[in-house]
């Protein structure tokens, strides 16, 4: 009897003591290796032997907010080229060498950043960075790939925005009301005026700057054995040159934000949506982390306050998104300037003046009374298992390396970047609600279905103010 | 030791000294990893319940999927939409939890559960942090067995399915696969993809009751388990606790309407406005567990999956006609379609249907090259390795085993399979399957548009976008 109950307490406390434990980390620690090479590529290797798959990820410091007037779209029409062939590895190889030798890849552009990746058996890690050095040593451009990707690019356009209800709002009309700096209001995806008039010269000049290794991080995520990796790193990209580090935009927003709304008809929507926003605060900063905890009080789970209420209780919202940095970025990839902004598509029986209101009052609850805790720590633990989970897969592992490296210049903030997420306090959340997401600092987008599809589809879309988009490669 | 630290540095950089290397090839490599999975572990409960146990300690987490045979094929003809609803409407209430509470718990897990329905099956999903694991259980046995469909709920998911349908129906490649699935399977089971509103204004709690106490019994579910599991042992016990007091009931059979036989037609599916065509071309094919299955996949993936295949190298990349160009296999438990998709912009739409044509006739008229077949096979085998990276990836692999009834050995088998495919093989179900004489061809696009280039190539038939 005596022993029996000693035991079950000793357990017991055992047990609190491991929860007291897991809820300050994600309870898994990410190796990291960091180096430097002597061009200046930035090298993280990440050992995971478990299965046989390695990644290789690439990321150059320069997206679509780098780009000039006159040349909207370039930076996505650049990692288009990227995929047509280099000196030893002519047009094809790339792809080829990848995927018959059973692996994954592609590459997408972003406002601040530029990535290319392969997936790959683990064999396969030589080869990968055989391709990955020879078009950062020697891209192939030339008239004719540079017309055949043009061509491309403006059918993903047609494809995946013109064509598609919301896409439009959201990529072109959407980051003009929430940014007023050109640098961060402009069309990712560019106008088919910019993408026609780019030339082979405006290409090559491009790839020197941005493309250079001191420009770029190099992860390497998976089955490796650090001394091989290194080796063959040196191999591959050690006699690479540096260039001067291009100058970078001024990415500044003018101060003063002011409310506003714009309505948007939308030839293609079925159904009213919205498109609500706050300007957001400095990445990393005490009210980036209780923005995020926010965002996951009104938006992430099951229980989301969101869902709760709007979804089922006031049934006017039918589907929510939300996101720092949305609809570009996450809060992995905010960069400064970004805001917090979601999109819902809701429910015709009310009004989006009705919708808009009802968000406020979430937030408004947000504001008026601290959080209750048994709420904050169910999100913090829907956040926490959120981390662990997005952990599992080398390339996702890869792309948070990449972005702590790049944006932060701290590969290691993975293991940590998580207890400062999860130290934020129920007043920390009060305040940066006051704070930010107040009317007066509000933009809102109105998306309404356009009566009579027959109308042509540029309608709305003249010809220029194309604003930026996210991702997508190849 | 001055000395000693300068002797290290020295050695360093002699290792790290780049080698002199021959950038014009492609690196020497070591052959493909051995990799064995796992092990599996399979069992059952005294009421039938199947059991599929994979323990994987990487992360503390654990993933489950409970899997039904119950899937939208066994939907009533006149309540297209009920399998469907009962699976998402099985997490918002039952005998003894809100909805609001069951969002609550699984949220306070660190987890998810949801359910969702395939064709074949309908799958309970879970996951939590791995310290969870008992109460994630309690949940997902409570749902499959006391769901409730409240009423305030059934009415929410009514309206907000027919809003979402309203949604689909306004993109593109939703009108093509759904179009495309009708002409496929015609009366089968198979044919609708989708609800009807008018069905689903009928749903009501009689019938999502009836389908749950016909098609959700223990005797013909699997209960899959992944990640940081307890000991067997405790385990066992946890799951026994749980789902043991459920009841085996009769298995309903499974609904069994032929496919109609494949044959030429062309129907164009008019959307006014649309600035380009969305272009299906496909018939069907024989199902997984058949001996021309693996033939067929190899040759699908040569055709048309990624990158590297002729579709996306010639519509694509050559010619310029479209950004998107591949063919998919896809194989349900008891039917199958193998079909070419393209978008196009409206102008090329003839030339980019020629070309898709002429794809298929050449994969039906000349043996694969063996250069081509063996990069493709490695291709499918690497893939194949890469899905079992994640925890996720093993359950969804093990669940989707149980949904088609494959095998317990075709995972392990899968990639000496692949790589036993010949190329005389490759082209006898290409003639069979790929040779677009007997396929069906449709569009979606605006018909005052490409109409005229569409007729070139046999009768239209015009459909209205709902």
């Amino acid at each position: 009897m005596q022993p029996k109950n000693l035991m079950k307490k000793l357990l017991a406390i055992h047990f609190l003591l491991f929860c007291a434990f897991l809820a300050r980390s994600a309870d898994v620690s990410i190796p990291i290796e960091k180096y430097k090479l002597k061009n200046g590529l930035r090298v993280i290797l990440s050992k995971d032997n478990a299965v046989p798959v390695v990644t290789v990820y690439i990321i150059y410091d320069v997206g679509a907010r780098s780009e000039e007037k006159g040349r909207t779209g370039f930076a996505h029409l650049f990692e288009h080229m990227m995929f047509q062939g280099s000196a030893n590895a002519p047009k094809g190889t790339h792809d080829a060498a990848v995927e018959s030798n059973g692996g994954t890849l592609n590459g997408s552009t972003h406002p601040d950043y530029t990535d290319y990746f392969e997936i790959l058996p683990s064999n396969k890690l030589a080869t990968a960075l055989w391709l990955e050095s020879d078009r950062m040593r020697s891209l192939a451009i030339n008239e004719e790939n540079l017309k055949n990707q043009k061509e491309a690019v403006k059918q993903e356009r047609r494809l995946s925005f013109d064509n598609q209800p919301y896409a439009t709002a959201i990529v072109d009309v959407w980051p003009t009301l929430m940014f007023r700096n050109w640098q961060n209001s402009h069309s990712l995806i560019g106008s088919f005026e910019d993408l026609n008039a780019s030339t082979v010269d405006d290409v090559a000049r491009f790839f020197k700057s941005h493309y250079a290794p001191d420009n770029a991080a190099l992860v390497i995520v998976g089955d490796i054995q650090i001394p091989d990796a290194r080796k063959l790193i040196e191999t591959y990209f050690g006699d690479i040159e540096a260039q001067p580090l291009p100058k970078r935009p001024d990415l500044a927003e003018p101060a003063g934000f002011e409310a506003h709304t714009q309505v948007y008809k939308d030839p293609l929507a079925r159904g009213p949506a919205l498109i609500v926003g706050y300007p957001g605060p400095k990445r990393r900063s005490q009210d980036y982390y209780a923005l995020h905890m926010i965002d996951a009080i009104l938006t992430g789970g099951d229980s989301s306050r969101f869902r709760m209420n709007l979804v089922k209780g006031k049934q006017s919202v039918i589907q929510y998104e939300a996101e720092l940095g949305w609809p570009f970025a996450s809060a992995l990839d905010y960069r400064d300037p970004e805001p917090y902004a979601m999109f819902l598509l809701y429910n015709p029986k009310f009004t989006a003046d009705q919708v808009v209101a009802q968000v406020q009052d979430e937030i408004a609850k947000l504001q008026t009374a601290p959080l209750d805790a048994k709420e904050l720590e169910r999100v913090k633990t829907l956040v926490r298992a959120g981390v662990v989970r997005d952990l599992q897969g080398s390339l996702s592992r890869a792309r948070a390396l990449a972005q702590y490296e790049l944006a932060d210049g701290n590969a290691a903030l993975i293991n940590t970047e998580l207890d400062a997420a999860l130290s934020v306090t129920a007043g920390q959340i009060q305040a940066a609600a006051k704070k930010y997401l107040t009317p007066d600092r509000r933009a809102v987008l109105q998306i309404v279905p356009a009566p009579k599809p027959q109308a042509s589809p540029d309608a709305n879309n003249p010809d220029e103010k194309k604003p930026a988009e996210k991702k997508e490669g190849r | 030791m001055f000395q000693g630290s300068l002797a290290v540095i020295a050695l360093t950089a002699a290792g790290l000294a780049a080698q002199t290397v021959d950038r014009t090839k492609e690196p020497h490599t070591p052959p493909i990893p051995g990799y064995k999975l796992p092990p599996v572990a399979d069992t059952r409960l005294p009421n039938g319940l199947g059991v599929v146990l994979v323990q994987d300690g990487r992360f503390p987490l654990v993933t489950a999927r409970l899997n039904f045979q119950a899937g939208t094929k066994f939907d009533p003809k006149d309540l297209p939409g009920l399998a469907e609803a009962v699976a998402a409407l099985l997490t918002e209430g039952t005998k003894t939890r809100t909805a609001r509470q069951l969002s609550e718990e699984i949220d306070a897990l660190g987890g998810s559960l949801s359910g969702r329905t395939g064709p074949d099956a309908l799958t309970v999903s879970g996951s939590a942090l791995a310290e969870n694991l008992t109460r994630l259980l309690e949940l997902m046995a409570d749902v499959s067995m006391n769901a409730t469909f409240p009423r305030d709920e059934v009415d929410l998911y009514k309206q907000n399915r027919i809003q979402n349908l309203q949604q689909q129906r306004s993109q593109p490649s939703f009108l093509a696969s759904q179009k495309f699935s009708e002409v496929v399977f015609g009366g089968s089971p198979y044919a609708h993809i989708a609800p009807t509103e008018e069905a689903v204004g009928k749903l009501d709690l009689k019938v999502l009751a009836g389908f749950r106490d016909t098609h959700l019994v223990p005797n013909q579910a699997t209960l899959i388990l992944v990640g940081k599991l307890p000991a067997r042992e405790e385990l066992m016990k946890m799951l026994v606790q749980q789902f043991g007091s459920w009841q085996q009931k009769p298995i309903p059979a499974a609904p069994q309407t032929e496919p109609p036989a494949p044959r030429r037609q062309i129907v164009l599916v008019d959307r006014p406005g649309s600035v380009q065509a969305d272009i299906h071309v496909g018939r069907l094919a024989p199902i997984r567990t058949g001996p021309e299955y693996f033939p067929l996949m190899v040759g699908n993936t040569i055709l048309g999956g990624g990158g590297n295949s002729r579709m996306f190298k010639n519509i694509r990349e050559k010619e310029g006609f479209a950004y998107d160009a591949h063919s998919t296999y896809n194989t349900q438990r008891d039917a199958a379609v193998f079909e070419a998709v393209t978008e196009v912009r409206n102008e090329v739409v003839e030339p980019a249907l020629k070309a898709v044509l002429a794809e298929l006739d050449q994969m039906a008229s000349e043996p694969v090259a063996a250069s081509e077949l063996s990069n493709i096979k490695n291709y499918v085998s690497g893939l194949y390795l890469l899905r079992l990276e994640t925890q996720e990836g093993v359950a969804t692999q093990l669940n989707n085993m149980n949904t088609l009834g494959l095998p317990k050995d075709y995972l392990e088998t899968y990639t000496t399979r692949v790589r036993s495919v010949e190329p005389d093989q490759v082209l006898a179900v290409a003639k069979k399957y790929m040779a677009p004489g007997q396929a069906a061809i449709v569009v979606v696009g605006d018909a005052s548009k490409i109409g005229e280039a569409l007729k070139k190539f046999g009768d239209v038939t015009i459909a209205k976008a709902n």
